[in-house]
């Protein structure tokens, strides 16, 4: 027992020590890469016109964005190990405000997104491995693999099109809740559809929900695409397994075979698999959050890069690195547990 | 472990169903809305605030919440380009180089903490110490020191004589800040109001919304027609526009397309009313006068001869812009369309007389460098437009240019391009911000002109509290420009804004500031 746990531990360990450098290079890589790229916060905010070059001059170096690229490396690095990733410069918010207040929203729409992926995923390919080979396994698989292969701006676009603007059915994702819903939800977690529960305030929960529903609904169904194919491979692999067989030859009916023998060990992959979603809605928030113009860190991203915003560019992209390898660590540690194998 | 199994799915169940029996409630939306007077107005924009710390805003969205949460010293009554006094009971120059202002005694912030003198000193003299690289604290340069003697007298030294001090001081940047409150070197927490306007903000969630009601400690003359405003912001123009479509906001401005807007304006029978109202933002085509073929004045006259604004901003623009014959502003003093008056209608026999007689070899080759990344996507259908009507005409082969936003304005502020097309808001609304910016040697836009009559009637302008004399002046410089045409002015924006049935007051609020004042928009 102890020579296991040893083992694990150590295992644990490499894959943190693994983890720094995995963050300290993506850093360095923003930190270079914006600065690099044309522009700075002080002109791509003066509005052009406004000031006169010897003022942005002037302003550029109040704010020390003409002092080597080294020192300012090294004071940013230092901010970081300090866990202060600093205040932007264009709408002077501390990046940690960012984090807490639209990574609520962040939070609301992946986990939103997965409860919907589970939820349509696993029994579509439950179904779909049980009864493999008939039209209703061929109709779930393609559609599964259409689902993964749509890019989420492409559904994203129509889902709006259809539902949005065609039918009427939802009001545009691009708000968490209607406006006074929002001003009279008193905030104390930053993820709206809570605060509004911890106030008992079922009309605001409904809706919020109503607005969740577009994005979190065409997110989920791009990932369930994933599920599908994940757990129709698994349940089809166990079915096929001999303790499947022995409990057959005890006379127990199919369809306990399948739900209490060959479905449960089906279900272990699709943990792996969620944490791989996770890391992935959350690495690809930028993306999805343009495409529903849902306000989260993703949407604050782009805004801020828009806005050569050194600062929040660099504190956004760090935290959601540090999420995604932390979900990532999260997975293997799991895995080791689960199977040993992966140890060695 | 079954049963915690099963208790986990009932909660699940649970939670599900709850928001699923929530979701088939009803949809009141307005339950939180008082009638009448007290009603809360919902405005739907795109346009973000930077900054709420008046040291660090200088943006329109930003000085919006500036101008309703804030007093300023005097302040700028909507439609009006003359200064009432606000916080002050009365301001004056005793000399050229001295401003002084006496405050209305009583007065607090909306927290109670009394507004005194030293509150006006802290907040200029902290604008200008924390001189923030985003904020407005550029234009205080004319300010030298200030002065607090009492509790309701202020001082003003100014390094030279400049009366748009007065109008600089009235606007966004003369915002009192609480002494007791405020930090005097660094700016304050991100979402952090206190004023002593007519509204306080009550919420705000960065690049959402921010709530704001009225301050019941505020003493001015301001009344308003609402007890509540919201101001919720859309990340783009289709969503504001469905918005406003399903009565999500009561009021839509900036943001809105040429295109949203003319489709919106085919809604009235849904009660949904477009409004139009005056705007100060100019468009121009900017001459550096050292650089060939612009350094030639009679090239410059040939191209202001022959551009027809009106068919471009029909083309382009379906008519949501006015023309600009001239650099001051329609709405402000001395306005006068110098440009109609020497050119008048587009003519391409006079443009190629004007080239002839200055023996100038024609087609003249001429590269426009244009950005539609930083004015907008329709800049591009503005400039295919002008050279359409400059190659039509014979006289000009046009080469039409672009680039990032950035390297533009390194180019033009280098003097690499020629002719360049650009923009320009007024930081306050005084027409020497119309002339100063453009017209002197060092001007903003890099040109290269400098005329000495041009410069001595800025001064003069500068010098004078007398509105005749300045207007004088501002009508001649206007004229020096319509011959030198080291810009040639395009069009004037217009301020657009769509309302729901049972809004009212908008139109007060679409002046040149182009800022809104919450209190006249009321909600049946």
């Amino acid at each position: 027992m102890s020579q296991k746990s040893g083992s694990l531990g150590r295992y644990f360990a490499i894959r943190l020590a693994l983890a720094v450098p995995m963050v300290l290079i993506l850093l360095t890589l923003v930190f270079f890469m914006m600065r690099v790229a044309p522009g700075d916060p002080v002109t791509a905010s003066a509005g052009g016109a406004k000031m006169t070059a010897e003022q942005i001059e002037a302003k550029r170096h109040a704010a020390g964005f003409d002092r080597p690229l080294l020192s300012q490396y090294g004071d940013y690095l230092g901010d970081v190990i300090r866990g202060d990733f600093g205040t932007t410069i264009s709408d002077h918010r501390p990046v940690m405000d960012i984090i807490v207040e639209n990574g609520g929203a962040t939070l609301t729409l992946t986990l939103a997104a997965m409860v919907v992926a589970l939820g349509v995923g696993i029994p579509l390919g439950r179904l779909a491995g049980r009864w493999r080979d008939t039209p209703f396994d061929v109709a779930t698989r393609l559609f599964g693999i259409v689902m993964y292969a749509a890019p989420a701006f492409v559904l994203g676009a129509l889902a709006q099109l259809v539902v949005v603007k065609k039918l009427h059915w939802l009001d545009d994702s691009s708000l968490q809740a209607s406006p006074l819903v929002q001003l009279n939800t008193p905030t104390k977690t930053h993820i709206l559809i809570v605060d509004a529960m911890l106030a008992g305030d079922w009309d605001a929960v409904n809706d919020i929900f109503l607005h969740l529903i577009l994005p979190a609904g065409t997110l989920g169904l791009i990932i369930a695409g994933v599920f599908i194919r994940v757990v129709r491979v698994n349940l089809i692999q166990t079915l096929r397994g001999d303790y499947v067989e022995a409990a057959r030859a005890r006379g127990i009916a199919e369809k306990s075979v399948v739900n209490r023998h060959a479905f449960r060990n089906a279900l272990v992959a699709v943990t792996t698999v969620i944490g791989m979603q996770f890391a992935i809605l959350l690495g690809g928030s930028v993306l999805t959050e343009k495409t529903f113009s849902w306000p989260g860190l993703g949407n604050q991203l782009i805004n801020y890069l828009n806005a050569r915003d050194y600062i929040a560019v660099q504190g956004i992209v760090t935290f959601i690195a540090v999420v995604v390898v932390g979900i990532s660590i999260l997975i293997d540690f799991v895995n080791a547990l689960i199977d040993p194998r992966v140890r060695y | 472990m079954a049963r915690t199994k099963r208790a986990i799915a009932a909660a699940t169940v649970g939670i599900l169903a709850a928001t699923t029996l929530a979701a088939c409630g009803s949809d009141d939306k307005d339950k939180n809305t008082a009638g009448g007077g007290g009603s809360t107005v919902i405005l739907g924009t795109t346009d973000k605030p930077g900054s709420l710390d008046p040291a660090a805003a200088y943006d329109l969205p930003s000085w919006t919440i500036i101008r309703n949460t804030f007093q300023k010293l005097y302040r700028y009554p909507e439609g009006s380009t003359t200064a009432v006094p606000d916080a002050a009971e009365k301001c004056e120059f005793p000399d050229p180089k001295t401003y002084t202002c006496t405050l209305k005694p009583g007065q607090t912030f909306s927290d109670g903490t009394p507004l005194t003198a030293k509150d006006v000193k802290f907040s200029f003299d902290r604008m200008v110490k924390i001189n923030d690289p985003n904020g407005p604290a550029g234009l205080l340069a004319a300010m030298d020191t200030v002065e607090a003697p009492d509790d309701l007298k202020v001082v003003f030294h100014l390094k030279a004589a400049d009366v748009t001090f007065a109008s600089i001081v009235a606007s966004e940047v003369g915002a009192i800040v609480p002494a007791a409150k405020y930090p005097a070197d660094k700016l304050a927490d991100s979402g952090f109001v206190l004023g002593s306007g007519p509204y306080k903000l009550t919420k705000f969630t960065a690049d959402q919304q921010a709530g704001f009601e009225l301050n019941d400690k505020y003493k001015g003359d301001i009344k308003s027609a609402n007890g509540k405003f919201v101001i919720q912001y859309f990340p783009q123009s289709s969503a504001l526009k469905q918005a406003i479509e399903n009565g999500t906001v009561d009021v839509a401005v900036t943001g809105l397309s040429p295109t949203d807007i003319q489709d919106l304006r085919g809604k009235s029978a849904q009660g949904i009313k477009v409004i139009d109202g005056i705007g100060s933002t100019i468009r121009f085509m900017a001459f550096n006068v050292k650089n060939a073929p612009a350094d030639n004045k009679a090239v410059r006259q040939a191209i202001a001869q022959t551009v027809d604004r009106e068919a471009m901003i029909k083309q382009a623009y379906n008519g949501t812009v006015d023309p600009l014959y001239t650099l001051v502003a329609n709405g402000f003093a001395g306005h006068a369309d110098a440009f109609k008056e020497k050119y008048g209608a587009p003519s391409k026999e006079k443009a190629k007389a004007i080239l002839d007689a200055a023996g100038v070899k024609t087609p003249v080759d001429l590269t426009l460098w244009y950005n539609p990344g930083h004015y907008g996507a329709t800049t591009a259908d503005e400039y295919t437009e002008i050279k359409r009507q400059l190659d039509e005409s014979g006289l000009f082969k046009v080469k039409l240019e672009t680039t990032e936003w950035e390297a533009y304005k390194k180019a033009y502020a280098a003097g690499e391009y020629a002719i360049f097309g650009a923009g320009w808001q007024p930081d306050f609304p005084d027409s020497d911000n119309y002339v100063a910016p453009f017209l002197l040697p060092d001007g903003t836009f890099h040109v290269n002109y400098n005329n000495q009559a041009a410069t001595d009637l800025i001064a003069k302008e500068h010098n004078s509290a007398d509105p005749t004399v300045r207007n004088q002046a501002f009508t001649e410089l206007q004229k020096i420009a319509a011959e030198d045409v080291p810009f040639l002015p395009l069009w004037q924006g217009k301020q657009v804004a769509v309302t729901r049935p049972g809004i009212e007051g908008v139109d007060k609020t679409l002046d040149v500031s182009v800022l809104i004042s919450f209190w006249v928009i009321g909600k049946k």
